[in-house]
Parts: structure tokens; sequence; C-alpha cells
């Protein structure tokens, strides 16, 4: 048995957040930082300039015309657009390795669908800015990547015990490891410095007693993990998705039609932000 | 990629019922005041309007009449209609839901009869059916219409954003700008800061070389005066001979000392120039007589040359010129061996347009040692010669060149050296000089004063105020000497006293003494002259019918001592060491005016 700190000073012993992640993201939240200083962040790390440009470039940002420098990406693109990818890039090497009981690869793809289907809805739904909902959704399941990491048998044994159907994700965590992904998750993404929403979204995103505020980043996470969930990208191959908490299950059902259409329009995106998750890139 | 559909994801929430009910609540809302009643398979029964009920028979056998029959996609003719209650009944299968439906509408007339009639519920019923799918177009469209604001929004803030950061970029700039300016400043400041320390020190400096001087001067005096005096007495040989060394180390030790004032004089700006008439052939005369002894004793020649046509009164400070050419003359000389040395005066050119001013060259050449061309430059710098090993030969301070080089350059020349090596060397300048009226030798006071051959006869009574024992002591055998009787006082409180009991034909006057100086007790006997009841009182004042002669004494030979002796209403002015034939030239001259 540990503790969620114990998980993440063990975690950051081994593998953190690359250092220009770290300053990208703070960059983000400084008032003078310009598309000079980003540059200067990012081209420490030459392979990072050149995916970002790769990126950006890509279908996803539909941009009209071809980005050859950080700076010029920072101007058509916008700061937390770079910082969301420069945090892709970070995790993606985070999420490697295929198993039965417990697949990061499976669960980079399901990070992946939550971060397109809540910016998805976080615009299309709410039209709100969907930067933030991205990034919540790529980072929200990354305790589960340090509990991996420092715990792998615990986790497994724990997802064992959510496929018998022994309580939920939350309850066989604690069972096995003592906290569970969304404590350790918190503690990190607290480290990294990200904003306060993405922060909760993280907490709360398996909180079945949260009543959540609609929009909410929180709200919006819940619901993307539920849809990604039941789309087969599960972490835990053949777990039970748990129902949507009330209060979303009725937004749901006063927006039918909207959500039939993003689930329509989800292949196309996911196609579109392929170059964002694919692991061969 | 994904798998699962809509249904599979929202199983949970989805509502069967939903289109059906879509559809007769869109029918209803097109044609209202009509009653709907649709019939599943399943035995659901779902209604919207007016509610009707028909007898089961009826019920049966219409839904299996229209079981086989959709809503034809136009109508083609009247549609089948039945009476019933007020008003008629329609039958139509809806594949789309796998149902039959009922539609009863009221009134006499059977609308499905007429074309227009049956048009409006075909198209009516086309439409209901397309409900949800208008529902999601709408949907759709809000879909677009929110990711446009979004973008829209995002396009602003990105705006807004680059804005932002020209803003700070040019900021940046600014403060970069600024940052470098204040560094410059302060550097500017600093360089300026120790410039200034630099030049304060060069300036202590050459005080204390000033007042070094004047304190090796005093001593000078005495060495200087009480080896004359030696000489004066009977001596043998021996005794002679080293009185002799005596007095010509300590008259090369002086004018070593005045060359070290005079340099720091410069250097401390305090040097000016007196320019006053002379005669330039006496001027040259002068100087090389000086060198006359030297120049039989080494077997070379020595020869001047000026140019006939110049003037010869002309308008300068002659003491420095005469310094500068001494000095050129002297090293020639020091430094010829063979062969000989010439000065030569000549006109350089014409003088500036309209202006009186004569430009001459001087001229000082000789066949010496000549210097090597490395250090020609270098020969006019303080404490150096040709090379460091003529100091030990030829000896010197070094400081000659130095101060020849300011000299004419204060007197707005430069000089020039050209020399080789073994065959000899040319120092040259060019000054411009104002010619001069012939000007009476008596009319210019401080000029050389032909020497005293023999000490005035007359007699005459003196009173020596003066502080230092030694100098006083000096200075009254001196004057004892020349003939004169002579009565002392040390300040210039007694000098006063000694004057109101006795009669003096002239006073010589310390500058510098304590209680009261030669300054303030000139100033005193000059008032106590104008005063014709105090003068009385004076046995040295009360019977004279011209001032009192009064002769400053002081070691310092600076321009402003002099300046202020006679300021203060002194008649001539003596620096020391007192030179025994300048004292008696002067004493000679103010005392002759004596009745």
């Amino acid at each position: 048995m540990m503790d969620a700190k114990s998980i993440v000073r063990r975690f950051s012993d081994t593998k953190t957040l690359p250092h220009v992640a770290l300053r990208a993201a703070r960059l983000v939240n400084e008032e003078r930082a310009t598309m000079h200083d980003f540059e200067e962040v990012i081209k420490l790390d030459p392979v990072l300039v050149a995916r970002l440009l790769r990126l950006v470039n890509s279908p996803y940002f539909g941009l009209a015309r071809k980005v050859e420098s950080i700076s010029k990406a920072v101007v058509f693109c916008g700061v937390k657009q770079l910082r969301n990818l420069v945090a892709v890039e970070a995790l993606r090497s985070m999420f490697k390795g295929e198993d039965r009981r417990f697949s990061r690869e499976q669960l980079w793809l399901h990070s992946a669908t939550v971060a397109i289907l809540a910016e998805m809805i976080a615009k299309r739904i709410f039209g709100l800015a969907g930067d933030e909902a991205f990034l919540a959704g790529i980072i929200h399941d990354v305790g589960l990547v340090a509990e991996d990491q420092v715990a792998g048998e615990e986790l497994r044994l724990a997802a064992d015990d959510l496929r018998l159907g022994k309580g939920s994700l939350i309850e066989c965590e604690r069972g096995r490891l003592g906290t569970d992904h969304c404590e350790v998750g918190l503690l990190l993404a607290q480290e990294w410095k990200l904003p306060t929403e993405v922060l909760k979204a993280i907490q709360f995103h398996h909180d079945p007693e949260k009543k959540f505020a609609i929009p909410s980043l929180s709200a919006i996470i819940v619901l993307a993990d539920f849809m990604a969930s039941k789309m087969q990208h599960n972490p835990v191959p053949g777990a039970p998705v748990p129902a949507l908490p009330p209060s979303l299950a009725r937004h749901v059902k006063g927006m039918m039609v909207n959500y039939k259409i993003i689930v329509r329009d989800l292949p196309a995106e996911m196609a579109k932000a392929r170059e964002l998750y694919h692991s061969d890139g | 990629m994904v798998d699962s559909g809509f249904d599979q994801i929202f199983a949970d929430l989805i509502d069967e019922l939903r289109p059906r009910e879509l559809f007769l609540r869109a029918l209803s809302d097109i044609v209202p005041g009509g009653g709907l009643l649709l019939l599943s398979p399943g035995g659901e029964r779902l209604r919207e309007g007016v509610v009707f009920e028909l007898d089961s028979e009826l019920e049966e056998e219409l839904a299996a009449a229209v079981a086989a029959v959709a809503v034809p996609r136009q109508p083609s003719g009247p549609l089948p209609a039945r009476r019933v209650a007020a008003g008629w009944l329609y039958a139509f299968a809806v594949p789309e839901f796998n149902a039959a439906l009922f539609w009863w509408l009221p009134g006499k007339d059977d609308l499905g009869r007429e074309p227009a009639g049956a048009a409006l519920l075909v198209h009516a019923l086309h439409y209901a059916l397309r409900a949800e799918e208008r529902e999601e177009e709408v949907a759709q469209e809000e879909q677009y219409r929110r990711q446009i604001e979004v973008l829209k929004r995002q396009h602003g803030e990105l705006i807004e954003d680059n804005y932002r950061q020209y803003r700070i970029n040019q900021e940046r700039e600014q403060g970069y700008a600024r940052n470098l300016e204040r560094e410059i400043a302060r550097q500017t400041a600093e360089l300026r800061e120790a410039n200034a320390r630099l030049e304060e020190i060069s300036r202590h400096k050459s005080e204390f070389l000033a007042n070094m001087s004047h304190e090796l001067r005093t001593p000078m005096n005495a060495i200087i005066g009480f080896a004359e005096l030696l000489a004066d007495t009977p001596l043998n040989g021996e005794q002679d001979e080293y009185c002799r060394t005596i007095r010509q180390a300590s008259a090369s030790l002086l004018a070593q000392i005045n060359d070290i004032l005079d340099l720091a004089k410069i250097e401390a700006g305090k040097l000016e120039l007196s320019p006053a008439p002379f005669n330039l052939d006496e001027l040259l005369a002068g100087v090389t007589a000086i060198f006359a002894l030297a120049v039989k004793a080494k077997g070379i020649d020595l020869s001047v040359h000026r140019d006939p046509d110049l003037p010869v009164q002309l308008l300068a400070d002659s003491h420095r010129l005469h310094q500068v050419l001494l000095n050129l003359l002297g090293n020639a000389v020091k430094f010829t061996e063979r062969g000989g040395v010439e000065l030569r005066v000549e006109r350089a050119g014409v003088g500036a347009a309209g202006g009186s001013l004569i430009p001459l060259r001087f001229v000082v050449r000789d066949s010496g040692i000549g210097i090597p061309a490395s250090r020609l430059q270098a020969v006019f710098e303080k404490f150096t010669q040709a090379d460091g090993s003529t100091t030990r030969r030829f000896g010197g301070t070094g400081l000659g060149l130095a101060i020849s080089k300011q000299l004419v350059e204060l007197m707005g020349g430069s000089i020039r050296v050209e020399s080789r090596e073994g065959l000899g060397s040319t120092f040259s300048f060019v000054i411009s000089l104002a010619p001069a009226a012939q000007v009476a030798p008596d009319k210019a006071p401080r000029q050389p004063v032909p020497a005293a051959t023999a000490p005035f006869p007359g007699g005459g009574r003196i009173l020596l105020v003066e502080d230092n024992p030694v100098n006083r002591r000096l200075a009254s055998l001196l004057i004892g000497k020349l003939g004169y009787a002579v009565v002392t006082a040390v300040d210039g409180v007694e000098g006063l006293k000694a004057m109101r009991e006795n009669r003096f034909d002239l006073v010589l006057m310390d500058v510098q003494m304590p209680r009261m100086d030669g300054i303030t007790a000139t100033h005193r006997i000059r008032a106590l002259e104008n005063d014709p009841a105090a003068r009385g009182q004076y046995v040295s004042l009360a019977d004279r019918c011209s001032p009192l002669p009064i002769v400053g004494l002081t070691a310092h030979a600076r321009k402003e001592d002099e300046e202020s002796c006679y300021a203060a209403g002194m008649s001539a002015f003596l620096s020391k060491p007192i030179d025994r034939n300048k004292m008696a030239a002067i004493l000679e001259r103010l005392l002759a005016g004596q009745g």
C-alpha cells in the first residue's frame, strides 16, 4: 500500500514531463511571454521543433498556409494550442507498452479520443474554446501511467478486480494500491502547473457523487470519457463502463441529436488529428 | 476506428418512441384540428390531436388494407376515405415505422377527393416523416454556428495576443535602448571622473614639484651666497679650488631646479608669457656669449647668422626665447666634438594676411653625434635623452628639450628635429613676432642690467627685513660688501619700529614672514607716507620728498609673486637665491635717485 505522493515521487524519479514541456506550459500563464520566448524554449529540443511543425501543418489545424517556424506557429495557432502539442509530444512516449490486463497503448488511444471528443463537445455544444478541454482529455488518465510505472502488478490486480465486478475502477485501485489515478494525476498536474480547471477535471472525472456544473471542463471530460470508454478504447479491456451521472444523462437526453452528430463526425475528426496521437509518427 | 455507434453508446438514454412522436406532432402542426392514431405491430397506440377510436372490426380491416400500400410519392388521384362521425378518416401505411396511420379530419367535405386537398395531405405526411432529419439539420447548423463563433473569438484573441506580443517586443527594444544609453552614460561619466582624477593628480604633482623647488631654492640661496662670500676671502690654492667647485656645482644644481620648476609651472598651466620689446641681436649675442668658453675649450665653431632684412626690435617674452635658444645651443655644444654649431634666424615665408606679425625661423644645427631615427620623437619627452647612456656620459636632467618644446608651443610655434646619426642634428622652430618700436633701456626695468663692477661708493643706509637667520646673515654680508650700511629686522613689525627710530634710504623686504609679512608691511609704509600726520613719527619717512624705495625678496620666482610685490607698492623685486650682480644693480639704481 502506498499513497499518491509516494507514487508521484517515485514516478518523477524515472519519468517526468520533459523540461521543455514544463517551461512551455508555464509560459502560457505568463502575461509578458511572447512567441520569441516560446521559440527560445522549444528550440532547445530540435526533434520537438520538427514534430511540432509537422503537427501544426497537419489537417487538424487546417491552416491555409504552411508554417515554417515556431514563432509563426504561435502567431497562427496561439500559445495554448502549441502548449497542448508540446504536452502531447511529452506524454506520447509515456504511453508505451501493450498488456492483456492493462494496456498503455489502449490508454493512449483512449486519451486521444477523450481529448478530441472533449474539444468537439466544448466547441460544438457549448461554444467554448477547446484548448483546455483537449489538454484535460489527453492528460486525464496520466495517473494510471504513473501507477503502472511504480506499481504495475498492483494496478493489474486492480484491473482484474474491476473485470470481476468487484467495484468501480477507483474502488479497485484503492483496494490494491491505496490510492487512485485521479489523486495521482492531480498531483502530477499540479507539479506541471496546469490550469486550475484542468486540475479539477482530472480530480473529479471518476466522481459519481460530484454535481457537475454544466458547462464545465469537468463535465465535458466525464462525458467524453464515458463516450470513449463505450467505444472500446478502454485501458482496462473488458471492464464495464459505469453509467453517466444523472445530471449529465439529463443533459445528453435533451440534446440527443447534437451528440448523434458528434458521434457521426468523430471518425473524421480523429482522422484529421491522426498525426497527433499516431504512435508511429 | 470508432466501432461503436451512437445507439450503442447512449443505449440507456435512447427513447425508441421519440421519432414516432416527433412525426405525429409535426403532422398535427401542419394540419391542425384533426386526430392522429399510429398503430405499431407491437400494439403500441400513439395519438396526437383529437382523440378518436374506431370499432375494432373497422380498425383491423383498414390496417390490413393499408399494410401493403405506402404513402404515394405524389398524389395521383383521390385518396381512399371513409365517412366517420362528423368527418372523414384516411388510412396510410408508414413503413419507416412499420406502422399504420389513421388520420381523422372533421368536416363535411372529403379533402382527399380534390387534387389540391390530396396533395396537401400527402405532402404533409412526407414533411412530417422528415421531422427527425430536419431536427438533425438544425442541430448541425447550430453546431457549425457555435464553432464559427469559437473560431471568431479565438481569431480575435490571437490578434489581441499578437498585438500584445508586438507591444511587449517594442517595450523590450526600448528597454534595451534605454539600458544601452544608460550604460554608455555611466561609462562616459566614469571615464570623465577618472580623467578629472588624473588631471587632479597631475596638478597635485606639479604643485608638489613647484613647492619642492621652492623648498630647495631656500638652502641653495645660502650655499651660493656663502660660497661667493667665501671666494672673496683670502684663500690658498686648494681652498680656492674647493670653493670654485662648490660654486660651479651649486650653479648647476640651481639651473636644474629652475628647469623642474619651469616644467611644473607649464604643466600646471601656470606659466604665462610676458611679451615685451627686445633687441634680437642683443639676445643672440647674449645667448652665444655664454658658450664662448665651452666652444673654445672643445675647439669647435659657433656661428650666428641673422637675416639682415629682419627688424631687430621685436615684441616677445625674450626671457623665455633666451631659455629655448640656451637649451638648444647647450645641447648642440654638448654633443658636438668636431665641426661646429650654427644658430640661424631667418624669415619663414610671409606672415598672416594683413597682419604685422613676422614669422621667424630659428635653426640650431650641429655636426655632433646625431640622434637615432627611432629616438627622434622621444627626445622631447621628459627625463629622456637619445639613449639612456647619454645621461651618464653627458649629464643633464633631460628636461631642457621638453621645456623648450612646451615654451615654443606656448609661443604659438612647434619645434622640429632632423638628425642623422654621426652627422649631426638640426632643431628648428618658427614663431611669429610683432615688430616693436625702439625702446630706451631704462624704460625696460626688467632687462638684464650690466653687472656692477664696483660697489657704490657713496654709501647709504639699508634696512633688511628678513625672518630666516641664515638668509638675514647672508644678505647683510652681501649688502655690507657692496659698501652700504645695513640694519636688520626679523619681521614687518620690527621693521616698522626700526623705521620709526632711524633713517633708512632703502628697505629690502622679505615677502614671507611671521607676524607681519612683507606685503602688509609695504602697504603700511605706503599708507604712512600718504598721511602727513603719521609720517612725521617715522624718522625714515618724515623728511623724504619721494617714496621710500622698497625691494621685495622672495624665493618664489613665480610671475604672480612678482606682480603682488609691485601691487603692494614695492619699487623692485629680487628673487632668492640673491644674485649679487642683480642686487648691486638694483641698489645702485634706486639709491642713485636719492639726494
